[in-house]
């Protein structure tokens, strides 16, 4: 039975690739990721950050200047009351999804290469909601009353009471607690790592690292706390991957609109999330990766395991297509037929395309490895499908909506500038948190990669069956 | 306390003992010409019944092995190390899948007995069937019944072939084109086990639609996938065999499987009749309004806590998924329960009144499942009870929940 024993490091990148690559040592791990935030501000940083602040701030004019004025700066009209708004709210919901399965889901499976990204990935679902937040907030025109409207507070000058059996009051509560739990995900998972930091810190750096870790001291105590408490969360955060778009596609899915009212809708916009927050993760962690010289911790390894993921979904979401269109044809129902006839035919028949080409077409390339492991390719297919998902939430609800039953009613819609800057101001808003944490925060997880690192180390050098 | 194996120790229980094969050929051949007989019996006693009994059992089977089947595909792709000490018992159930050419001739003959599209006379009434006509009919339906089976074939047979050539050669690059096959075989099951839950699930009432129901049909599959396996597993272990090599922590992570796919299951199921009931509109709704007549209704209210509340807060217990007595308590229960679904799928469609439980329900299951178990006892003889050419092995007998 010799020939099974893994020997070499070579041998075993052959079974398992390493994840920890470059010859790296538990020093030279926490020395490469804590230089990062403890050296000073790089001039590119600064590059990045000001354009981000302006349109972070572009945003927030925009805002008020929907507040001042009302709904009517949007584009929205009658047919076609939910447009942009909430088609930035269900793309930016869904970006956040990938930070959760890459932390929980990930995690349960005890896949390892998860260590790397999903730090990063977790930050990206707390900014993602932050922007999703935006607009059905802005989107009741007064948001200083919102908590009224959202929650089951007591008040005496509205008379509001909830609609509990709308799934808009359950999204409130979905992703409120997919927010909460996210946060104290990220958290618990950075209490080591800030402890790192600490250490190394002196002065007011030290004292504000000290209290952000909570009195970490690395004991075994410590760390089974620390495990079993980073392992709750996980099952915890794990049906929230699914149930928070679930929810999100009840918004539609119990209507009686054509188009909208379909049963696989739930999985179907799971998997699109997913989908969509993987894509964005690639496009961010590809650039981050070589900004921050990272490339022997988020290998390329890494980056064809995400490719693979997304290969996945877009499989799932485009059998989720592709059954939608045969129920249509088979339910012989006049109306399911004419609103998948019209989107694919109709007057926005480029929007329908655009979705199928990005989401569906563009991630066949990744069946080759040759496109799994080259970072321009999967750097500009991310880009394709994050523009794919987006018109995939656009076709749903806009196409869906401009042609009812009446045709007296038709409408069509058009952004007005206020919709494409708010839109537009969202990703500055995003990226200014984004730049905030790798300015600030350990941009991959040292105590978990440490984990990876140890346990490779203990193969090649002991084979497989050794431990324990 | 559970023994770690290593290799050497567990060699000597990877072949069958011939007496205990033997014996336990025989058992099935006896029940299978039982079942058989009784199948012609209740055929010419009552035709109508047969088809429809021997649909469900039918289903109930096959599903299972092509839930095998994914999961097989499925342990390729991610490189899962903890289940290559299982995956002989999955890829062998899998591979009596083209048992289903022949198994699925009872149903194809008796098309005009369960499916009323298959009446043209029937059809020229209805401008609804007339409509979907280019997909249901006898002609189209016979030959995706034969595609899907080749399909499912195909895939079985070339997953199953590398993996025992591994056995003996002992090299990765039989690892690599199985994970190579898998990805576009994954593609491909999934999009025939829908259809054929289309066809022939769906399309007994032909009326009614629901985009999700192919996954229901597949999560239920898989699940009784994971618990047949438990089952064979634990037998397999009293009589000593793979007592060392499928060590308990192999068990916990099958009772985790059981769990997160009832949790699936229910997602699923609560997705398409929440969306059902909210929505409220007559076409959607007949499938469950037919299922909420007489007893009907008490199988339906099984069905939620049977298939769901029980397992669900009985298998997310740490002791129940390392304690293999109630392991086996819950693997069993599943799969009766996921028969129960599948009876509920198919049989209100003509018991109209209420369940009307027959002895031929019983008598069609035993001659598929005793059909399948012959194959699949046949080729569980011809290799190794574990994948022992693979590269993961030595870590997947050393797994250990932490």
């Amino acid at each position: 039975m010799a020939d099974l024993a893994i020997k070499s490091p070579e041998m075993l990148d052959e079974v398992t690739p390493r994840l920890v690559q470059g010859n790296s040592t538990y020093r030279s791990l926490t020395e490469d990721i804590s230089r990062i935030v403890e050296k000073g501000t790089p001039i590119q940083w600064w590059m990045a950050f000001l354009p981000s602040v302006a349109i972070a701030g572009m945003m927030f004019a925009m805002l008020g200047y929907l507040v001042i004025t009302g709904i009517g700066v949007w584009g929205n009209n009658s047919p076609i009351g939910w447009a942009w708004d909430i088609t930035n709210f269900v793309w930016w919901i869904g970006i956040g999804h990938a930070g959760t399965l890459i932390s929980a889901i990930l995690f349960l499976f005890r896949q390892k290469w998860r260590t790397s990204i999903n730090r990063a990935a977790e930050a990206m679902t707390l900014f993602a909601v932050a922007c999703a937040a935006q607009y059905p907030l802005f989107h009741t025109g007064r948001p200083w009353r919102a908590i009224y409207w959202l929650f089951p507070l007591p008040n005496t000058d509205l008379n509001m009471w909830q609609n509990f059996r709308s799934p808009l009051e359950w999204d409130v509560f979905a992703v409120s607690t997919y927010g909460t739990v996210s946060a104290l995900f990220w958290f618990v998972g950075l209490v080591p790592d800030l402890a790192t930091l600490r250490d190394r810190a002196t002065g007011v750096r030290a004292y504000v690292l000290g209290f952000a870790s909570l009195g970490w001291r690395g004991s075994a105590r410590h760390w089974r706390h620390y495990e079993m408490a980073y392992l709750i969360l996980a099952g915890l955060s794990t049906p929230l991957v699914l149930s928070v778009h679930t929810i999100v596609s009840f918004d539609f899915a119990v209507s009686l609109i054509p188009g909208w009212h379909t049963t696989i809708f739930p999985p179907y916009f799971v998997a699109g999330a997913i989908f969509s927050g993987f894509a964005m993760v690639v496009t961010l962690m590809t650039v981050a990766r070589w900004s921050l010289q990272l490339q022997h911790l988020i290998t390329t390894k890494h980056l064809e395991n995400m490719c693979k993921v997304m290969l996945a979904t877009s499989m799932i979401v485009g059998y989720a297509y592709g059954t939608e269109l045969f129920i249509a044809w088979y339910s012989g129902n006049p109306y399911e037929q004419f609103a998948f006839a019209n989107r694919a035919l109709g007057p926005y028949w480029w929007s329908y395309w655009a979705m199928v080409s990005c989401n569906v077409i563009t991630p066949q390339i990744f069946w080759f490895k040759k496109c799994r492991t080259s970072v321009p390719i999967m750097f500009v297919a991310s880009i394709f499908i994050n523009i794919g998902m987006w018109f995939e939430r656009f076709v749903i609800i806009v196409t869906s909506l401009h042609r009812d039953f009446l045709p007296s009613s038709w409408g069509y819609f058009r952004p007005t500038y206020v919709d494409i800057l708010t839109f537009i101001g969202t990703m500055g808003l995003f990226m200014t948190l984004f730049l905030l944490f790798i300015r600030f925060l350990p941009v991959i997880a040292i105590s978990e990669v440490k984990g990876v690192l140890a346990q490779e180390d203990h193969v090649t050098k002991h084979g497989h069956g050794a431990h324990h | 306390m559970i023994e770690y194996a290593t290799i050497e120790h567990t060699r000597e229980s990877w072949r069958l003992d011939e007496a205990v094969w033997t014996r336990v050929r025989n058992v099935i051949a006896f029940l299978m010409l039982l079942g058989w007989a009784g199948c012609a019996a209740g055929f010419f006693q009552d035709s109508e019944r047969f088809f429809r009994s021997y649909l469900v059992g039918f289903l109930d089977v096959t599903l299972i092995a092509l839930g095998c089947l994914f999961f097989v595909m499925v342990m390729y792709l991610t490189g899962s190390a903890w289940s290559v000490t299982v995956r002989r018992i999955f890829e062998t159930i899998m591979v009596t899948i083209p048992l289903a050419a022949v198994l699925v001739l009872p149903i194809l003959g008796g098309i005009h007995h369960l499916y009323e599209w298959s009446h043209s006379e029937h059809v020229a009434h209805d401008k609804i069937l007339l409509g979907k006509a280019g997909w249901l009919n006898p002609e189209a339906f016979v030959i995706r019944a034969f595609v899907y089976v080749l399909i499912w074939s195909v895939m079985a047979i070339r997953i199953y072939t590398n993996s025992t050539a591994q056995d003996k050669t002992k090299s990765v690059k039989h690892m690599d084109s199985t994970s190579a096959w898998s990805a576009p075989g994954l593609l491909l099951v999934f999009l025939s086990v829908s259809t054929a839950a289309f066809d022939w699930i769906m399309s007994l009432n032909p009326h009614w639609y629901s985009t999700i129901f192919g996954i229901y049909v597949y999560a239920g599959g898989g699940l009784a996938c994971i618990a047949t396996v438990t089952v064979i597993c634990l037998w397999l272990r009293r009589h000593g065999i793979l007592a060392q090599s499928i060590h308990l922590e192999h068990y916990h992570d099958l009772g985790k499987w059981m769990f997160a796919l009832t949790v699936f299951w229910a997602y699923i199921a609560f997705s398409q009749y929440m969306l059902i009931w909210y929505a409220n509109l007559a076409e959607e709704t007949v499938f469950y309004t037919k299922r909420l007549v007489g007893s009907w209704k008490f199988v339906s209210g099984l069905l939620l806590f049977g298939h769901f509340i029980v397992p669900f807060f009985f298998l997310i217990q740490r002791r129940v998924k390392r304690n293999l007595g109630a392991l086996l308590a819950a693997a069993l229960w599943i799969l009766v329960i996921c028969y129960i679904d599948l009876y509920w799928m198919v049989m209100p469609n003509f018991d109209k009144e209420g369940v009307r439980p027959h002895w031929l329900d019983a008598v069609a299951w035993l001659a598929v499942a005793s059909t399948y178990a012959f194959a699949f006892w046949w080729q569980l003889k011809k290799h190794s009870l574990v994948p022992e050419g693979d590269a993961r092995l030595e870590q997947s007998l050393a797994h250990v929940n932490i």
